[in-house]
């Protein structure tokens, strides 16, 4: 019975769990130190990444994906999966856009409410 | 043999099948949860692509040192959830509702920043749509400013009250466990409780420099 207990392929391991916690601690510190860094366009990019870089972790072991079976995990890679199509297709299309066809309309010339 | 039945439904073949069920329908949810945010994440793409160099200004006015702290704060939570998980394996109850009832004070205690950081927006005029009325030195106000703070104002709203569904979860788990429901062979409550919780801070991962650090 022991080998199908639920939690036989999830071995727990506090001194992972620490790790993990000063990884994130250590990239909220980079991307924090990042941003008083003039980097352009760039600045955006780095700090999605180590974002990203963050929520990996956090999936793959604070929420035990590491050592989850197959379905589990395939939902989350679905779900980030249409999250980046929806972002990609409306950042597309807005980055593609001339200043006529953007619905705000071309500089202002009405009154607008900030 | 009755307490390994104890918590088997019978339509499962085993508890092993059962938790795995239990964990999937979890992430079923959790995917709508990140379909949820990832609609208000696509809101911000498309503004800040309208109005750059209003993000840029209007981002200024959020408190970068309390968000910062902030997120300290939801990681080393999120670790206490996982470290109470961790400790109802081994059947230290004691410990696993300690765990729990640090990760809900530092709940709390982002609620209490995040309320903080309202206050001083509120005051500052830094408020959505037509309430906005930021006024700070010579700079003229730029379009798109209030747009900005329409979206911070309903990430972090929606946020904040994941927040607080998430402690009252945990705080029944902590219940839970302090009776000793939990071990390797059941967790159920507490594993999904703990899912729910590392999912709004690994939301609250991307609020941190899209909203804070522009």
């Amino acid at each position: 019975m022991s080998e199908n207990a639920p939690h036989a392929q999830h071995p727990s391991h506090a001194p992972r769990y620490v790790a993990v916690w000063l990884a994130l601690v250590v990239l909220t510190g980079l991307t924090y130190g990042l941003s008083h860094v003039k980097l352009g366009d760039w600045s955006l990019v780095i700090a999605l990444a180590i974002a990203l870089t963050k929520a990996t972790l956090v999936a793959l072991f604070f929420m035990h994906l590491w050592e989850e079976r197959g379905a589990s995990r395939l939902v989350l890679v679905v779900s980030v999966l249409f999250v980046v199509l929806l972002m990609t297709m409306t950042v597309a299309d807005v980055a593609t856009r001339f200043e006529p066809s953007t619905p705000a309309g071309a500089p202002l010339v009405v009154p607008v409410a900030y | 043999m009755a307490a390994e039945a104890a918590h088997l439904a019978e339509h499962f073949h085993d508890r092993e099948t059962q938790a795995h069920a239990s964990r999937l329908g979890m992430w079923i949810f959790l995917g709508t949860e990140v379909l949820l945010f990832a609609g208000l994440f696509v809101g911000y793409a498309y503004y800040r692509f309208q109005f750059g160099p209003a993000w840029a200004e209007a981002s200024r006015h959020l408190d970068t040192t309390l968000g910062t702290v902030e997120t300290v704060d939801l990681i080393t939570s999120s670790m206490f959830a996982a470290m109470s998980l961790h400790f109802a394996h081994k059947k230290k109850h004691g410990l696993a509702t300690l765990m729990l009832a640090i990760t809900i004070l530092m709940g709390l205690a982002f609620l209490g920043l995040h309320a903080k950081e309202y206050l001083d927006e509120f005051r500052e005029g830094a408020l959505p749509g037509r309430y906005y009325h930021l006024t700070d030195g010579a700079a003229p106000p730029l379009r798109g400013m209030s747009m900005f703070f329409s979206l911070y104002f309903l990430t972090t709203g929606l946020h904040g009250l994941h927040v607080t569904i998430g402690c009252v979860v945990l705080a029944y788990c902590a219940v839970r466990a302090g009776k000793g429901h939990f071990s390797a062979e059941y967790d159920t409550p507490l594993e999904n409780g703990a899912l729910y919780w590392h999912l709004v801070d690994l939301i609250w991962i991307f609020v941190y420099p899209l909203y804070y650090l522009v």
